[in-house]
């Protein structure tokens, strides 16, 4: 899209100037008692009015040879080489003009007068020339910048959502109906039970929004909520549901995004566990190596099971998130050998000293929002 | 009053034992047995022909619906779920109510009170046609459920060789054995993989990935070699079928 033609106020303003040009060229004809007052007018305005709609094809070049892009010896070469075409195009236009003025005007010597000041016409057409592509590669810088304002605005607006999207998804209803029902069930035979399981419930669920505001938690709180979590299916799936965690004493310092392993802890039971008669072990285990941390969910699964996407759109994600974060220095994979189903996730190791030392150079705005005023 | 034999369905004990509960206050309903997943749930139903069944959707093996599939005898069911989703579904397969977990006495009492009006006026729907609309046709099957008594194989599409016509029942020929369901071979054949499953005879629906070779027996009529020897006829319409699927 041509950045003048494209909008009505532009070309106003763009024919304004040109029409300024001109009457400035006939005042440069007539002054000097050369040319009189209508000869000069005659012959520069319509001109230069012409000449500014050649030169908005300057737009053309300027568009293929961006500044950005092109060495300036690129870019000189190939004005210059436009910008004399553009004028031998003009001023084949103004032989013509000057022919059919003389005729119509009935004007003495007028072709010979024009012809002496042709090196000052070829000048000015230089000179607006270059002012024109100059205020196209101008325009161009601006749209750029603006485009990629607008382009770094919507991918973090698309970050937000995802991270929206994926706090949204923690809280399953069904995870909570049923854990109404073991409460209903057990009202009447265990009321220390129901005490414990309400607890154990009204703890997730802070946890999970308290943590889910932040930015940023450690592992051992993640890892915490995870076991929760699972406490209360325990209650539902009984001896079904067996936990085994080995995580290392390190990584428990090391920052994860709140909620990211909530997920796939959900998965292990809702597509693992919870379709195997005799049920199994959740097993997770978190390592550090060099400079990133390695956390490993595994569960049994039966090979036969329907295959839903509901899984799959966890992992999703998941790993959607784990994209808007860490761009592409994290990893999510999932594998399935033996009855085992296994989530890798590998993260980059930080702990809260890096991130803050990180964040502050970056969202200074940030911190200082949090500062009591 | 006559008493209702019923048998509760739901792989948390928790879960069931509110079931129990609630039915304490009907002495007239018998509870026959407990079940913790879809094959029990399947072989006790078979075995003891119960009256009224609560039956949970979500469960191991076998869910809900799969396990009203493998049954032939006439049964009055109540869903019992924490999943909305369901509730449309499992009226298709006429449900005579469907309990949300967690649920009250009241409710509980109502869905009980209008299993047992419909077991006085004797309304049963053919079995025949739950198990047409148990099956939603947007996506092929994955895999196919036998019982054979109140055994129950699950049988992945992937393991299924051929599939044999044999007057009412289909034979499903897997892993060297014949599994036998009652099914016409049509409605088995439009809940399969059209990509993978080729009806290529009257009586033959193929697993396309088995086939090794075609032969030519006679004028208009061949013979497709399964990659474990096994010969079966194919039509001139299913090598039509066949050729545009290679």
């Amino acid at each position: 899209m041509h950045p003048i033609l494209a909008y009505q106020e532009r070309i106003s303003v763009y024919l304004l100037c040109w029409l300024i040009f001109g009457v400035m060229l006939a005042a440069v004809l007539a002054l000097p008692h050369d040319f009189s007052w209508t000869e000069a007018l005659s012959l520069a305005v319509p001109l230069t009015l012409v000449y500014s709609g050649i030169c908005l094809s300057s737009w053309y070049v300027c568009r293929v040879y961006p500044l950005q892009k092109s060495s300036l010896a690129q870019v000189i070469v190939v004005q210059t080489m436009a910008a004399t075409l553009t004028i031998l195009l003009w001023i084949l236009i103004a032989s013509g003009w000057v022919v059919i003025l003389e005729r119509a005007l009935v004007l003495t010597t007028f072709r010979s007068r024009v012809l002496t000041k042709a090196p000052l016409l070829i000048g000015v057409g230089n000179i607006l020339y270059g002012l024109t592509v100059a205020v196209h590669y101008l325009i161009a810088t601006f749209e750029a910048s603006k485009e990629s304002e607008q382009r770094e605005l919507q991918s973090r607006i698309f970050a937000q959502e995802a991270e929206l999207k994926a706090l949204r998804a923690q809280i399953n209803p069904h995870f909570l109906f049923n854990s109404l029902n073991s409460i209903s069930a057990l009202a009447t035979q265990d009321p220390a039970a129901v005490r414990a399981m309400t607890l154990r419930l009204a703890d997730f669920l802070r946890k999970s929004l308290r943590l889910g505001a932040q930015e940023m938690i450690r592992l051992e709180e993640e890892i915490s909520m995870s076991l929760n979590f699972l406490e209360i299916e325990q209650i539902r799936y009984g001896s079904r549901l067996q936990i085994m965690q080995n995580v290392e004493e390190v990584c428990k310092d090391c920052l994860t995004p709140p909620l990211i392993l909530q997920p796939l802890i959900e998965n292990a039971v809702h597509h693992g566990i919870a379709h195997i008669l005799h049920g199994g072990t959740i097993t997770i285990e978190a390592s550090w190596r060099g400079s990133v941390l390695h956390v490993r969910i595994e569960n049994p699964v039966d090979p036969d099971r329907p295959h839903n996407r509901k899984g799959g759109l966890g992992l999703e994600n998941v790993s959607k998130r784990l994209r808007a974060i860490y761009k592409d220095d994290a990893q999510l994979q999932t594998e399935e050998s033996n009855g085992i189903f296994r989530v890798n996730l590998w993260l980059p190791a930080q702990t809260s000293r890096d991130f803050h030392s990180r964040s502050s150079a970056t969202t200074t705005v940030k911190v200082s929002e949090n500062l009591p005023a | 009053m006559k008493s209702l034999r019923t048998i509760i369905v739901d792989d948390e004990e928790l879960a069931r034992s509110i079931i129990r509960e609630y039915l304490e206050d009907h002495p007239e309903v018998v509870i026959e047995a407990e079940c913790s997943n879809g094959f029990e749930a399947v072989k006790a139903i078979t075995e003891l022909k119960p009256d009224i069944v609560f039956l949970d959707v979500q469960m191991p093996k076998l869910n809900g619906f799969e396990v009203l599939e493998l049954i032939e005898t006439d049964l009055t069911v109540i869903f019992v779920t924490a999943y909305e989703q369901y509730a449309v579904k499992a009226f298709e397969v006429h449900a005579i109510d469907y309990l949300l977990k967690p649920f009250s006495r009241e409710r509980f009492d109502e869905a009980l009170e209008r299993a047992k009006e419909k077991l006085e006026k004797d309304l049963f729907t053919p079995q025949q046609e739950i198990i047409q609309s148990v099956r939603t046709k947007d996506e092929p099957l994955e895999r196919v459920l036998v019982r054979d008594g109140s055994k129950v194989f699950v049988i992945p599409t992937g393991k299924i060789d051929y599939i044999e016509a044999q007057d009412d029942y289909v034979a499903i020929k897997s892993d060297g054995k014949s599994h036998l369901k009652k099914q016409r071979l049509a409605d088995l054949e439009s809940l399969l993989d059209p990509k993978r499953f080729v009806r290529i005879h009257r009586s033959y629906i193929l697993n396309v990935d088995r086939l090794a070779r075609l032969e030519l027996y006679a004028k208009d009529s061949r013979m497709a070699i399964l990659k474990d020897g096994t010969q079966l006829q194919v039509s001139r319409t299913g090598y039509e079928k066949l050729k545009e699927l290679l």
